[in-house]
């Protein structure tokens, strides 16, 4: 491991207004949030769409849902510009780092577009809490997903963080799970904020979020690319790029019973796969059996 | 006729299959990474060629549909909808009790 990746795996990501993530906010920030935009639950791109649609006046309902979306783009620049270095590691094709960089300032124009969206509505950056961990790679992110200590499932919370995490490490697998799939998904998020744009009026918002969704076909388009080239050949890969595509599908919920039903059956599959494979490496049964 | 996708030129951002009325297409149980749209379950609603990012789905005007899996698909299309519209009017009735409910918002 060169010292750089040393140094970067245990430095947490740091931000001046730095990282609140929402799961570590106070009594007083919840109180807050209630007062303006009804509680935490709703802070969250999905339901503050909705509350656009239905308060279009409310300028506050504007600005946090567009802090929602920049704390995500904040978090991208940190999991993308930790790749950049991290895979120089790997045996990986020197166009993919490249690519992890282009990706990387992408995530910072975005950021930028928020940043100048929510100051258009007399927003501040910090002034809502972020909705993702804070930082993808550092060990921050990592004490932040696994919660504040007092809730129940802390052990399952940090396990899954970790397993992620893991997976994260994995070239395949995170292009699978992020490039293809979460950047998949926020082309409906970001076609949907554009049109929530259009119909309240807003002509700045749509126009942002219309050139975000741009750079997500090609953000897909790079993961797709990169997968196909590094599993080519091998069944076995494009099993496990599979396999994290499922997972972070499952993960990321709000699948209708007909998709999470395809993916219980292509994990019941998996399963089958490894029984065959536990049974055939345990090789024939003994004669007469064990002593 | 039923649409088809091309794969060569497919990204499988999966806009289509999570847009799909009749959910007739798969992804993981392809066993590649595919996106594969089964033509007896397609009505030619023509959602998927529109949201298509790359444009890589088009029209396979040769193939003839079974009338039976066809309205058996129609029949599908249309509980969707209606679940989607139930869905979209449940989640617009919430966050008008809920901005109704907001202080600031007064």
């Amino acid at each position: 491991m060169s010292k750089l990746t040393e140094k970067l795996r245990n430095s947490p990501s740091r931000r001046n207004p730095p990282y609140r993530p929402l799961v570590r906010i106070d009594d007083e920030e919840r109180e807050s949030l209630r007062r303006k935009i009804g509680g935490v639950e709703n802070y969250n791109g999905q339901s503050l769409r909705e509350l656009v649609v239905a308060a279009p006046e409310n300028i506050e309902l504007r600005k946090a849902m567009v802090s929602s979306i920049m704390s995500a783009e904040f978090a991208g620049i940190d999991a993308f510009s930790r790749k950049v270095v991290e895979w120089q590691e790997w045996d990986v094709p020197e166009s993919l780092l490249l690519a992890m960089a282009r990706q990387t300032w992408d995530e910072v124009r975005h950021a930028q577009l928020s940043k100048g969206l929510l100051e258009s509505y007399g927003g501040v950056v910090g002034e809502y809490p972020d909705t993702l961990a804070g930082g993808q790679g550092g060990p921050q992110a990592r004490a932040a997903a696994a919660g504040d200590g007092n809730g129940n499932g802390q052990a399952a919370q940090q396990a899954q963080a970790t397993a992620g995490e893991a997976l994260m490490r994995n070239p395949i697998a995170s292009l699978s799970m992020t490039n293809v799939s979460l950047e998949g998904a926020a082309l409906t998020l970001f076609r949907g904020t554009s049109e929530l744009g259009h119909k309240v009026g807003d002509r700045l918002m749509e126009h942002c979020y219309d050139y975000n969704w741009a750079d997500e076909v090609t953000h897909v388009t790079i993961g797709d690319y990169f997968v196909k080239q590094l599993t080519a050949g091998d069944p076995q890969k494009e099993r496990f790029a599979l396999m994290a595509h499922a997972r972070h599908e499952m993960m990321r919920g709000n699948l209708s019973p007909a998709q999470a039903e395809e993916i219980k059956a292509f994990f019941a599959e998996e399963m089958d796969r490894a029984e065959e494979a536990l049974v055939s490496q345990a090789g024939p049964e003994p004669a007469s059996g064990y002593r | 006729m039923a649409y088809v996708i091309d794969l060569k030129a497919c990204i499988n951002c999966g806009l289509c299959r999570r847009n799909c009325p009749t959910e007739c297409i798969s992804y993981f149980r392809t066993g590649h990474r595919t996106h594969v749209i089964d033509a007896a379950g397609c009505i030619d609603c023509d959602i998927c060629a529109k949201l298509c990012p790359v444009d890589c789905i088009s029209v396979d005007r040769a193939y003839r549909p079974d009338p039976e899996r066809l309205e058996a698909a129609k029949e599908r299309a249309r509980q969707w909808a209606r679940r989607r519209r139930q869905e979209q009017l449940a989640a617009r009735a919430a966050a008008q009790r809920i901005v109704a409910a907001i202080p600031a918002g007064r």
